[in-house]
C-alpha cells in the first residue's frame, strides 16, 4: 500500500499548467525527492498533496483513502499530514514547547501528558531545555529542527518538506540534511522533500523525481538517475556532464551500442529496444579519459576550475566545437586554456528516444 | 531593527516635516495649555485647581472614560469581526459590504444621532408599522450611556476595521496553513494565530476608535443631555454657553484633562503592540480562504441585515425626514415633496458653496497628509523608537480634544498674522484647511508607521545599493509598499473632514462655509427637514465620490483602495 | 515753476478735501458683524441695512450663541478681536461681555420707542425684537394646555420638554423670569423636574422632539413654533395665562470696533422703524411700541411679560445653574 498516490493530477493557475498530468507512488516508509529548476511545479505538487492547493483534474490518494479527486475533498487538516514550511512557519507569538505541542493540543492533550511529548520531540532534534525560547532567538538551523519537531510530536506518517535547506548558510546544509535523514529514521515516516538543490536530493532520497515545465520526466533511485537518465533534461539537470548529438550505428544484445560520436566509433550503453538513428547522449566527466594522441579525438581546452584536488576541465572536439565535454583531472597535473587534448569515451548512455 | 543612516537631502526633508508636525500638533496645545496655566499672560493655577477639585468635573470625566470605552470596545467587537470575515472568508459581494460597512464615516455624528433617534421615537414609521413604537412620552431608547455606547461603536467600528484588515493582508500564509496541518480547525486557527498576531492591529484600531469617542459631541450631545449624562465634551459645551471670565481657560483645562485621557489609551496601545512583532520580508503575502459551505449563506444573510439594521433604517429615516413639508408631519405618498431638496440646492446658495469647499478642503488635507505622512514615517523608521512614539503621542492630541477647542486653539494661534510671513489666515479658508491638517494627521500618520514596521529593510538597502536617492527611493520603493495603508488612512481622512462640524462651526468666514457648518445653521434654526436634505445630499455626494475612486483604482495597484478585497 | 507746482498742489489737496468730506459724513469701509440670527434671518438684515448704507460692506460670522461667544472670547484672549458688532440671543450674555468691560456704548442710540427694559441702561446694548417663551403642543396630545401650571398635571408626566440653561441663555433668562414669578414660584423648575420633565440642548431640539412626537409638551420661543405650524408641522401654540418670559436679540458694539461710525449706522438701523419691521416680516415681535406685530401675533399689550433683572440675574447664574443640573442630571 503506496503512502501517497497521484494518478493523473493537473492544476491549472490561468493559462499556466504548474502540475501537468503527474502520476507518483510514494511508498510507505520511502523517502522522495521532487527536484526540478524553479517554476516546475514542484511546490504546486506538494501543496496538492498537503490539501493547500485542490487539483483540476486526478487524484491523490494517502493510504487506502482518496482526499483529493472529483468527488472528494479532504481539508488540510484532516490529512493528518506534517509540514516542513520554506520559512519554517513558527509561531512567533508562541514558544518552541508552545509550537512543538500545537498538534497535540489540537488532539486535546494536556497537562503532563502533553509536556511529555514536547520534551521527546525536543530532545530527538537536539533541543533539550530549548522550550521555553521565542522563535526570534533561535538560529535557523534551530528553527528547522523545531519544525521537525513538531512534526514528530504529530507522529505524521507523511511528512512533507517544502526546500528546508533553502534559507541556511552552505556549510550548514549539509548537516541539517544529516538532521533529516536521521529525523527520517526516527519517525520512520514517508518524506517527500522538495528541492533544486540536486546534491541534496541526489544525496539523502532513496527515490528521485525530475520535474520540469509541470511534468514528472523520470522517477528513480539517484543512482539510476545518474547512470540511466531517460531524457535530455533529466541528463541536464541531474549531475555534470554533457549531452551530444551522435548516431547509433548498431545495437547489440548485451545493453549496448555502436554510436557514432566525435568522427569515431564507440561501444555505449543503451537502454533494451534502442534502435538505430540519430540520438542525444549522456556523457558523464568519468566517461572521459585523457590518452595519448592517435588513440582518441582532438578537443580544445575552453576553460579550466580549479576545485582543490581536482580540476575541472571544459574541453571542445575539434569535430563538434559546439559541444563542451567536462572531464575531472589531478591539479597535480595541470592543463592550460588553449592546449589540445587526445580524448577518449569510457562509456556513455544512449538517452532513449521519444 | 536600525535601517542605514541618512545623508543630507533626507535629514533636510525630515527636519521640515517634523518642524510641521510641531507646527500643527504641538503649537496649538501648548497655546491651550498656557491658557489653562497662565490666562491673561499671567501664571495662574487657579482654574486648574478648581477644575482638579470640581466633583462635577470627575463624574464627566468618569462618563467619558465609560461610553469611550465601550465604544471603542463595541468598535473593536464589530471591526475585527467584519475584518476577518471579509479577509479569510470565501463570503460572496465582498466590495459591497465592504462599502456599506464604511459609510457610517460619510455621516456626521450630529446626523447619525438624529436620524436614530426619528428611528426609534414614538412617531418612527417603521416602528408603528410593526406596532412596536414607543408610547409617546416614554423615555427614547437610546437617551444614556446605552444608546451613546451604541453609536460611538457604530460610528469607530469602519476605523477599526481599516486597522484590522490592513494586518490581516501581512499575515504570512504560511503560518496559517501549519495549523492546518497541524490539524486544527478555522475556529481554533483563528482564535490561537491570527488574533494573537493581530492584537497590535486591534490594538491600533481600538486606540483610534477610544480616541475618536473621547472628544466627540455630536452624539452625547443628542443622546447624553436629555437624560443628563455628561461627558467632559458637554461639560466643555456648558462651559462655553456660561462664558464667564475664566471660561477660556477652564475649557483649555477640561480639555487638557482629556487629552490625559488620549496618554493613558496611547499607552496602552503601546504596552499592547510591544508584545507582538511579525516581520515579513515579501511585500505581500495571500491570506487563505476558507470556505464556509453550508453556512456562507446564513453569514451572509446575517451581515447584510446587520448592515440593513444599521445602515440602510436610519439612512432611510433621515430620508423620509427630508421628504416632508415641515418637521413631524408623518411621509405619505400624498404629502411627500422635493421641495427642501429644491430649496437647499438651489435657493439656499450657501449648500453648492459648503459642498465644493468640503469637498476641496477634505481632498486638500488628505493629498497633504499623505504626502507628508510616507516621508515622514520612513524617517522615522530608521530612528529611535521614542522618537516615533513621541511623534505618535504628538498627533493623537489635536484628535482627542474636542473639535470645538481645536478652533479655539486655532483662533489663538492663527488670529494675529504669521510671525515671518506677516499674511493672516484668520478669516479665510486657509485656517480651516490648517485645523483639518492638525486634526486629521494622526489618521494618515498612523497607518504608514504601522506599514513600515513590517517591512524589512533589506528592500530599501537593495534600492540604495542600485544608486537610488532619498527622494526616488520614496517615490518609486516606499511610496509603492506602503500605499494601500496610505491610501487607507487618506481616505478616513476625506470622509472625516468632508463630514466635519464642531470645528469648522467656529472658523468659517463668508464663502468658506463647510457642509458641517450649514448643516448645523438649519438644525439650530429648527429647519430639521432642510438639514436632512442637506445630509441626505451629503451622503449620495459622498458614495459617488467613492465610486469615483473605485473607478480609478483600477489602473492602481491592487488593494490600494480599502474596500477592495 | 516750483510755484505753479505748489499752487496744484494745493489745489489738488483742497479738491480732495472738498469731496472727502461728504463720503466721510456716510458711514463706509468695512463692518463685521459676529450673530447667532438663523441664516436666513440675517442675510436679510444685512441687505436691509446696505439698502440704507450702501457704502458699507458687511462681513458675517453666523453660528451658535456659544458658537459666537466662544470664537468672540478666543479672539479676545488672542489679543485682536475683529467683530464690530454683535448681534445674539440673550441679554444674559451681552450681560457677561459687559461686565468683563468688553461692549462700547451708544449713548445717542434712539430708545424713545423702546420698552424700558428692553436694553441696558448705560445704553452698551438694546433689544431689537421681543421674542416671547411659550408652551408648543403636539397636536396628539389629550390635554391642551393654557398655562404653565398645566405642565405639571399628570397627564403631562414624562411629556415635557424644555432647553436647557445650561447650553442656552435664553433658556436661563426663562428659567429665571419663571423663577421671579409669584404665582409660579421658585420650586417651579423642581416640580417640573418630578413630573418627568426632560431637559434638551436648545430650542431645535425641543422643537424636534415635540413635532416628532417624542413628548407632547415643550417649552420653546415663539418663531420657531409658529415658523413649523405654517409649513404644516402637526403642532399649536400657546401662550401661557401667567405670562411669557421676553428675550429680546439685543445688539451692541464692542469696544475697539474699527469702524464706529458702521456700527452705530447699525444699530440705528435695528433699532429704526424700517429695522423693525423687517423683524416683523421675519416673524418676530418687534421691540418698538409704535410698530404693529405680524399677522396672526396678538397684540404685544395683551401679553403678560414676566419681569427679569438680568444684571441680578448674572450674578446668580453659577448658582442657579447648579441647582438646575442637581435637578434635571448633567
Amino acid at each position: 500500500m503506496a503512502a501517497v498516490t497521484l494518478e493523473h493530477v493537473g492544476k491549472r493557475f490561468g493559462a499556466l499548467a504548474a502540475v501537468d498530468d503527474v502520476s507518483l507512488r510514494v511508498e510507505a516508509g520511502e523517502f522522495l525527492a521532487v527536484l526540478g529548476p524553479s517554476g516546475c511545479g514542484k511546490s504546486t505538487l506538494l501543496r496538492l498533496i498537503a490539501g493547500f492547493e485542490r487539483p483540476d483534474a486526478g487524484t491523490i490518494s494517502l493510504g487506502e483513502h482518496r482526499v483529493s479527486g472529483p468527488d472528494a475533498f479532504v481539508a488540510p487538516e484532516d490529512r493528518h499530514v506534517g509540514m516542513v514550511f520554506q520559512s519554517y512557519a513558527l509561531w512567533p507569538h508562541m514558544s518552541v514547547a508552545g509550537n512543538i505541542g500545537y498538534p497535540l493540543r489540537v488532539q486535546k492533550l494536556a497537562g503532563r501528558e502533553l509536556a511529555r511529548q514536547v520534551d521527546a520531540a525536543l530532545d530527538a532534534v537536539g533541543l533539550t531545555g530549548l522550550g521555553d525560547r521565542r522563535p526570534a532567538e533561535l538560529s535557523g538551523g534551530q528553527r528547522q529542527r523545531v519544525a521537525l519537531a513538531r512534526c514528530l510530536a504529530m507522529k505524521a506518517r507523511i511528512v512533507l518538506l517544502d526546500e528546508p535547506l533553502a534559507n541556511l548558510d552552505v556549510h550548514l546544509r549539509a548537516r541539517m540534511l544529516a538532521e533529516i535523514a536521521a529525523f527520517r529514521t526516527l519517525s520512520k515516516a514517508t518524506l517527500v522533500y522538495v528541492t533544486h538543490d540536486q546534491a541534496e536530493a541526489l544525496g539523502v532520497a532513496d527515490r528521485v523525481a525530475v520535474m520540469a515545465g509541470g511534468r514528472v520526466r523520470q522517477v528513480a533511485a539517484p543512482a539510476a538517475l545518474y547512470r540511466t537518465p531517460q531524457d535530455g533534461v533529466v541528463s541536464r539537470f541531474v549531475g555534470p556532464g554533457t549531452v551530444a548529438r551522435g548516431e547509433v550505428t548498431q545495437t547489440y544484445a548485451n545493453g549496448h551500442a555502436a554510436v557514432a560520436l566525435f568522427g569515431r566509433e564507440w561501444q555505449i550503453r543503451s537502454a533494451p529496444g534502442q534502435g538505430a538513428g540519430p540520438v542525444e547522449v549522456c556523457i558523464r566527466p568519468e566517461d572521459v579519459a585523457i590518452v595519448s594522441p592517435g588513440n582518441g579525438f582532438a578537443a580544445s581546452v575552453a576553460r579550466v576550475l580549479y576545485q582543490g584536488g581536482r580540476t575541472v576541465v571544459e574541453a571542445a572536439p575539434a569535430s563538434d566545437p559546439g559541444t563542451t565535454l567536462s572531464l575531472s583531472v589531478r591539479s597535480s597535473e595541470p592543463v592550460a586554456p588553449g592546449a589540445t587534448l587526445h580524448l577518449s569515451l569510457v562509456d556513455g548512455w544512449v538517452i532513449p528516444g521519444r | 531593527m536600525p535601517w542605514m543612516p541618512a545623508r543630507r537631502g533626507e535629514r533636510l526633508t525630515f527636519a521640515t516635516l517634523l518642524g510641521l508636525v510641531v507646527l500643527l500638533a504641538v503649537v496649538p496645545i501648548a497655546r491651550l495649555a498656557q491658557e489653562a496655566l497662565a490666562p491673561h499672560g499671567k501664571l495662574d493655577v487657579g482654574v486648574l485647581d478648581d477644575v482638579v477639585h470640581s466633583p462635577a468635573v470627575w463624574h464627566a470625566a468618569g462618563n467619558t472614560l465609560t461610553v469611550s470605552l465601550g465604544g471603542a470596545a463595541l468598535a473593536i467587537l464589530l471591526g475585527a469581526a467584519f475584518a476577518l470575515l471579509v479577509s479569510l472568508t470565501d463570503i460572496r459581494a465582498k466590495k459591497p459590504l465592504v462599502f456599506c460597512f464604511m459609510m457610517p464615516l460619510l455621516i456626521a455624528p450630529q446626523v447619525t444621532a438624529l436620524a436614530w433617534i426619528n428611528l426609534l421615537g414614538p412617531n418612527s414609521t417603521l416602528l408603528r408599522a410593526l406596532g412596536i413604537a414607543p408610547a409617546p412620552g416614554s423615555a427614547h431608547p437610546l437617551y444614556g450611556p446605552g444608546g451613546i455606547v451604541l453609536l460611538l461603536g457604530l460610528e469607530q467600528a469602519p476605523v477599526v476595521f481599516l486597522a484590522v484588515r490592513a494586518g490581516l493582508r501581512a499575515l504570512p500564509r504560511d503560518l496559517v496553513e501549519a495549523a492546518q496541518a497541524a490539524g486544527a480547525r478555522p475556529w481554533r486557527i483563528v482564535r490561537t494565530i491570527v488574533l494573537p498576531l493581530m492584537m497590535p492591529s486591534v490594538a491600533a484600531g481600538g486606540m483610534l476608535a477610544f480616541v475618536g469617542s473621547i472628544g466627540n459631541f455630536g452624539i452625547p450631545a443628542f443622546l447624553g443631555i436629555p437624560a443628563g449624562f455628561t461627558v467632559l465634551v458637554t461639560l466643555i459645551y456648558q462651559r462655553l454657553a456660561g462664558f464667564g471670565t475664566s471660561a477660556l481657560s477652564e475649557v483649555a483645562a477640561l480639555s487638557l484633562l482629556l487629552a490625559l485621557i488620549a496618554l493613558c489609551g496611547l499607552a496602552l496601545n503601546g504596552w499592547l503592540a510591544r508584545r507582538r512583532d511579525v516581520r515579513v520580508t515579501a511585500w505581500t503575502t495571500a491570506t487563505p480562504e476558507w470556505t464556509l459551505g453550508r453556512l456562507r449563506g446564513a453569514v451572509e444573510g446575517a451581515c447584510w441585515s446587520g448592515l440593513f439594521l444599521v445602515l440602510a433604517l436610519p439612512f432611510a429615516a433621515l430620508v423620509a425626514t427630508a421628504l416632508v413639508p415641515a418637521i413631524g408631519v408623518s411621509l405619505t405618498p400624498r404629502n411627500f415633496t422635493l421641495a427642501n431638496f429644491h430649496f437647499v440646492l438651489f435657493d439656499y446658495a450657501a449648500t453648492r458653496r459648503a459642498f465644493l469647499n468640503s469637498a476641496s478642503l477634505a481632498a486638500t488635507a488628505a493629498v497633504m497628509l499623505v504626502v507628508m505622512a510616507v516621508p515622514l514615517g520612513y524617517s522615522l523608521a530608521g530612528r529611535r523608537s521614542s522618537l516615533r512614539q513621541a511623534v505618535g503621542f504628538v498627533a493623537e492630541l489635536p484628535y482627542a480634544v474636542p473639535g470645538v477647542v481645536l478652533a479655539i486653539a486655532m483662533i489663538l494661534c492663527l488670529l494675529r498674522p504669521l510671525p515671518l510671513l506677516g499674511l493672516s489666515l484668520y478669516s479665510t479658508i486657509w485656517i480651516i484647511l490648517v485645523a483639518y491638517l492638525s486634526r486629521f494627521m494622526l489618521l494618515a500618520l498612523r497607518p504608514v508607521t504601522n506599514a513600515l514596521r513590517q517591512i524589512d529593510p533589506s528592500l530599501d538597502e537593495a534600492a540604495r545599493m542600485s544608486g537610488a536617492r532619498y527622494a526616488r527611493r520614496v517615490m518609486t520603493v516606499i511610496m509603492p509598499m506602503v500605499a494601500p495603508s496610505a491610501v487607507a488612512g487618506g481616505m478616513l481622512v476625506f470622509l472625516m473632514a468632508f463630514n466635519e462640524l464642531t470645528v469648522s462651526a467656529l472658523l468659517w468666514s463668508s464663502g468658506s462655509e463647510t457642509v458641517g457648518v450649514v448643516l448645523f445653521s438649519l438644525e439650530q434654526a429648527g429647519d430639521a427637514v432642510s438639514a436632512a436634505a442637506v445630509a441626505v445630499i451629503a451622503v449620495v455626494v459622498t458614495l459617488g465620490m467613492m465610486l469615483l475612486s473605485n473607478g480609478l483604482a483600477s489602473r492602481v495597484a491592487r488593494g490600494v483602495l480599502p474596500w477592495q478585497p | 515753476m516750483m510755484k505753479s507746482g505748489l499752487v496744484s498742489w494745493l489745489i489738488a489737496a483742497l479738491a480732495c478735501a472738498l469731496v472727502a468730506v461728504p463720503v466721510a459724513a456716510a458711514p463706509g469701509g468695512k463692518l463685521v458683524l459676529y450673530t447667532s440670527q438663523p441664516d436666513r434671518d440675517a442675510q436679510r438684515t444685512v441687505d436691509g441695512f446696505r439698502k440704507k448704507n450702501p457704502g458699507v460692506e458687511v462681513e458675517i460670522f453666523r453660528s451658535g450663541t456659544t458658537e459666537v461667544m466662544s470664537k468672540l472670547m478666543a479672539e479676545i484672549a488672542a489679543g485682536s478681536p475683529r467683530a464690530d458688532v454683535l448681534l445674539i440671543a440673550d441679554a444674559l450674555s451681552m450681560e457677561r461681555l459687559k461686565a468683563a468691560g468688553q461692549l462700547q456704548a451708544y449713548p445717542q442710540a434712539d430708545v424713545s420707542e423702546l420698552p424700558a427694559d428692553a436694553y441696558d441702561k448705560a445704553k452698551t446694548y438694546f433689544g431689537t425684537k421681543l421674542i416671547t417663551t411659550g408652551i408648543i403642543v403636539n397636536r396628539q396630545a389629550t390635554m391642551k394646555p393654557t398655562s404653565w401650571k398645566d405642565l405639571l398635571k399628570p397627564e403631562a408626566k414624562g411629556q415635557v420638554a424644555l432647553p436647557s440653561p445650561l447650553y442656552s441663555g435664553a433658556a436661563a433668562i426663562h428659567m429665571g423670569a419663571l423663577r421671579e414669578d409669584a404665582a409660579l414660584g421658585p420650586d417651579f423648575y423642581a416640580r417640573l423636574a418630578h413630573n418627568g420633565a426632560v431637559a434638551l440642548r436648545g430650542n431645535g431640539a425641543v422643537l424636534n422632539a415635540v413635532a416628532g412626537g417624542q413628548k407632547m409638551y415643550g417649552i420653546i420661543v415663539e418663531f420657531m413654533a409658529l415658523n413649523a405650524k405654517a409649513k404644516g408641522s402637526p403642532v399649536d401654540f400657546v401662550f401661557p395665562a401667567e405670562g411669557v418670559s421676553i428675550v429680546t436679540e439685543p445688539t451692541a458694539i464692542l469696544r475697539g470696533t474699527k469702524n464706529p461710525e458702521a456700527a452705530h449706522a447699525f444699530v440705528d438701523f435695528l433699532l429704526s422703524k424700517e429695522g423693525q419691521e423687517l423683524a416683523v416680516s421675519q416673524g418676530y415681535f418687534p421691540a418698538r411700541r409704535d410698530v404693529k406685530p405680524p399677522p396672526g401675533f396678538p397684540d404685544v399689550a395683551t401679553l403678560r411679560i414676566l419681569p427679569v433683572d438680568i444684571s441680578e440675574l448674572e450674578k446668580r447664574d453659577e448658582l442657579n445653574k447648579k441647582r438646575f443640573a442637581e435637578l434635571f442630571g448633567g
